[in-house]
């Protein structure tokens, strides 16, 4: 065999499908091998790193075989005075944060879990956390990419200097594909300097409409927050959290500048919690100033959902995350396809990660549908990897 | 390099592309071609057979149907300032230049984005959005004269994209014409559309996969401070120590941009700023808050200093600061000044190979006998040797040709790229085979197919050989020219 392989049980399913057999190598030679494999046996192959995001997507139309990350564990190569960083895909990141930490830096991506959260995943899947505001996401840090592709064959792109436009840009078509154009193997990003200080303020009780003036606000006034993120409480009023970081003057002085814009600002450093695992979670997407129409596109979603339902949103970004259990199915699939159809209509769009319900995961075919399908088909002509699974059907 | 001429249009072709765009749009003369025979490269030149200039998405659209009917390529050209022949026409095809659509379509500041036409000169957006305190980031030394469609195609960079990233980072949308004539949209100004990053794909593609009419961008508030300074070094030695200090004690500058002894004495030359003769010279920005900036600034001068800086010198004002600058974005030209012909080179290396490759590129320039001046981009390992020749020279410009070669695989042994900036076009396509191998070009060219399955757009470059797009995708298949000997490998 090719790699180290075992049964399929029900905790390696994929959207409630079990796979016949798990594959994990632990080399990209290994990952090429078993990849061959797969095409010698047509073979229906799902990829999976930590499992934080394995709900994403619609079920697979059949899974042979699962390749596990679990094994491609390494930091290929850290060059502190570069910058650079590669990593294998099953790397959490937490040990990627560690190694860089050690040596000052930091890759400045921040989604949930990070103990168990691969940057095979995170790149498969686009994740990101509250520093996007200021860094980014995934796609903006990656600088190269191993591709293991559907026959075997192994193609790089990018590579390990942060500025390089030779070729296509394979690392940025690998960002957020779900494992449909083949299997991620390796990936190089740059990083970023930790910074000195950090603070956060929070701003309590704000309407929809005060979170959007003080976004402006802040931005009228020249304030770089790395974080800024709008929490929704149970009677719909939001606590704004503001993170600033960088060398400590800096800090401070935004720090007391935030506080002369606006009312009621008061330091806490708590703000920042991990997001809980919920059996329904769900990504919206719009412009920053509608806030207060997504709110009220949300409200009935968060009412379906029921105690414990949370909503956030990254207010300079305009994405926002809804959580929760669910109480009332009928009423769960009505308010989400409301929301969506809204959200479409003004360019925006609401993605279902996670649903104990059966719910369509995407919403409308984009405008450029054809041409992703083309580009599966180019990738994946025998459409055996994540079948189904990713926008459309692909 | 001069491609073969090929038969002329007939009247009856160029009439139904003039009905298109207009008589006055669309050229044919060939006294009138000759302006459009090369970009910036003027050393690959090649006579289009018409050169169209529409004014709408429609057009474009028509332009590529017919061009298509008639079994035609389509080169697309902005303002044709690029440096790797991405723009040179392919001999009797349809040059499709896009300075013509330049309206700026929607302007939205408080969600910080707008959407422009590929026209649209890069500079003049920052100049739009000054007076609101807003800017574009990305700044390619051309920006006076760059359009932002370019900009797309060669996903440029600049002085400061070291800390704001390049042209891919600040598009978010962009309005695509295909080679078989639909229109696409991929992205726009909401984050994560569902679905594949078809505009991460599309930017810095060099025109290989369609021809852009509209771009959403990112646009960005002002940052409240920037301290600009200058500081002079003994050597390149001294100044990049100082580079490697100030990244270590976690500074990003906005800008960080080395000139060594030759460089120097260049953009004197040419701009008459009172620079010293020194061995190197820094020119850096930092910019943030302004407390962030006090420090970083303060922080940057003594870590110069702990280098070995000779002096360092801070404008006293945004002219003097703005001289600073134009001395530095007009490097290239500048080296006209001294030399009657020169090769601009853009490699790029991982930052801690800059002192070891910086002596390799001074071996070469021993060994050929030729000057060779260095500007680049410090920060980001963005080197720009300039090789000096004289074309009156037999021989000489072969030689710096190879010369210049040589640095771009130098550059690729310490683990970096050919191009950091310029792109691939037709000048470096015959290095690409140095940095990837035949599976990531066959991968690379999966992308293509998916866009543009009939190679019909600005075909020749980007990849070293023509590529067929089967049905089934697979391994390598040579093209029909490379097997009858029409075609090389690089």
């Amino acid at each position: 065999m090719p790699a180290q392989s075992r049964p399929g049980t029900a905790d390696d399913a994929i959207r409630g499908v079990q796979p016949k057999f798990v594959y994990s190598p632990s080399t990209v030679e290994e990952c090429a091998e078993v990849m061959a494999l797969g095409a010698r046996d047509k073979l229906r192959l799902g990829f999976a790193g930590g499992r934080t995001e394995i709900g994403l997507g619609a079920p697979p139309s059949g899974l042979d075989a699962v390749v596990a990350t679990e094994r491609l564990g390494r930091i290929v190569e850290y060059t502190p005075s570069d910058m650079v960083l590669i990593a294998e895909a099953g790397t959490p990141l937490a040990r990627i944060q560690a190694t860089a930490r050690a040596e000052g830096q930091m890759l400045a991506i921040d989604p949930p879990e990070p103990e168990r959260a691969t940057i095979g995943g995170i790149v498969a899947t686009g994740g990101f956390g509250p520093r996007r505001a200021r860094y980014g996401t995934i796609r903006d840090l990656i600088i190269g990419v191993t591709l293991v592709r559907a026959d075997g064959t192994v193609a790089h792109g990018g590579g390990k200097v942060v500025k390089n436009v030779a070729g296509f840009d394979l690392p940025k078509v690998a960002c957020g594909s779900l494992g449909t154009l083949g299997l991620i193997a390796t990936a190089s990003f740059r990083l970023h300097p930790l910074p000195e200080a950090s603070a956060t303020a929070r701003l309590a009780g704000l309407t929809a409409a005060q979170v959007v003036a003080t976004v402006d606000a802040m931005r009228r006034a020249q304030l770089e927050p790395t974080s800024v993120e709008a929490i929704r409480g149970a009677g719909g009023a939001y606590d704004l959290g503001v993170r600033f970081e960088g060398f400590g003057k800096g800090v401070s002085q935004q720090m007391v500048r935030l506080g002369d814009l606006a009312r009621g600002v008061l330091p806490d450093e708590a703000f920042w919690r991990a997001p809980a695992r919920a059996p329904f979670r769900a990504r919206v997407a719009s412009l920053p100033s509608r806030l207060p129409a997504v709110d009220a596109l949300v409200e009935p979603i968060l009412a379906a959902l029921g105690a414990g339902a949370t909503f956030s949103w990254y207010a300079t970004l305009g994405l926002g995350s809804i959580a929760g259990p669910v109480a009332d199915e009928a009423a769960l699939a009505a308010a989400v396809g409301l929301a969506r159809s809204a959200l479409v209509d003004s360019g925006g769009s609401l993605v279902v990660h996670s649903s104990p319900v059966a719910l369509d995961p995407w919403g409308p075919l984009p405008q450029a549908f054809r041409l992703m399908a083309e580009l599966k088909k180019r990738f994946d002509p025998d459409g055996r990897l994540n079948p189904g699974r990713f926008v459309g059907g692909l | 390099m001069e491609a073969a001429a090929a038969p002329a249009l007939s009247h009856a072709l160029v009439a139904r592309f003039a009905d298109i765009v207009g008589a006055a749009h669309c050229i044919s003369r060939p006294e009138q071609l000759r302006t459009y025979e090369c970009d910036a490269l003027t050393s690959f030149r090649a006579r289009p057979g018409l050169v169209v200039l529409p004014a709408s998405t429609e057009e474009v659209v028509a332009v590529v149907k017919l061009a298509r009917e008639a079994g035609l390529p389509i080169v697309p050209r902005g303002s044709g300032t690029g440096l790797s022949g991405g723009a040179m026409p392919v001999p009797g095809g349809v040059l499709l230049g896009l300075s013509r659509m330049k309206r700026v379509l929607e302007i939205d500041l408080e969600n910080q984005w707008m959407r422009v036409e590929p026209g649209v000169i890069n500079l003049e957006i920052s100049k739009r959005l000054a007076p609101q305190g807003y800017y574009y980031a990305p700044d390619p030394s051309s920006q006076q004269v760059c359009t932002i469609g370019g900009n797309v195609a060669e996903n440029s960079g600049g002085a400061h994209c070291l800390k704001y990233g390049f042209t891919t980072n600040h598009v978010l949308g962009a309005r695509v014409v295909l080679g078989d004539g639909s229109i696409v949209d991929l992205g726009g100004p909401v984050l994560d559309a569902p679905g594949y990053d078809l505009r991460g794909a599309f930017v810095g593609s060099e025109g290989t996969l369609g021809v852009v009419t509209e771009v959403v961008l990112r646009i960005l508030r002002k940052p409240e401070a920037t301290r600009t300074f200058f500081a002079t070094f003994p050597s390149t030695d001294e100044a990049g120590h100082a580079v490697s200090l100030i990244i270590a004690a976690g500074i990003v500058p906005a800008a960080i941009e080395m000139m060594d002894r030759l460089a120097i004495v260049a953009i004197k030359a040419a701009t008459g700023v009172d620079w010293p003769d020194v061995g190197a010279a820094l020119l850096m920005d930092v910019d943030g808050t302004a407390a962030e900036v006090e420090h970083t600034a303060a922080e940057a001068t003594r870590l110069s200093q702990e280098a070995g800086a000779i002096e360092i010198r801070v404008p006293r004002d945004a002219a003097e600061r703005e001289t600073m600058w134009r001395g530095r974005k007009s490097a290239f030209a500048a080296v006209g000044r001294i030399s009657p012909n020169y090769v601009v080179q853009d490699g790029v290396i991982p930052r801690s190979e800059i002192a070891k490759v910086l002596r390799e590129i001074e071996r070469i320039g021993r060994d050929t006998g030729l000057r060779i001046a260095n500007v680049f981009h410090a920060g980001d390992g963005n080197l720009h040797p300039l090789v000096l020749y004289d074309r009156a020279v037999p021989g000489q410009e072969e030689l710096a040709e190879r010369a210049a070669g040589d640095i771009l695989k130098i550059c690729v042994r310490a683990g970096g790229s050919i191009t950091g900036e310029h792109g691939v076009g037709a000048d470096k396509a015959m290095y690409m085979g140095e940095m990837f191998s035949e599976d990531d070009l066959a991968t690379m060219n999966l992308v293509r197919c998916a866009f543009d399955p009939d190679a019909i757009m600005n075909p020749g470059k980007v990849f070293p050989t023509p590529r067929l797009c089967g049905d089934r995708p697979g391994k390598y298949v040579a093209h029909p020219t490379e097997t009858a000997g029409l075609a090389g490998r690089g």
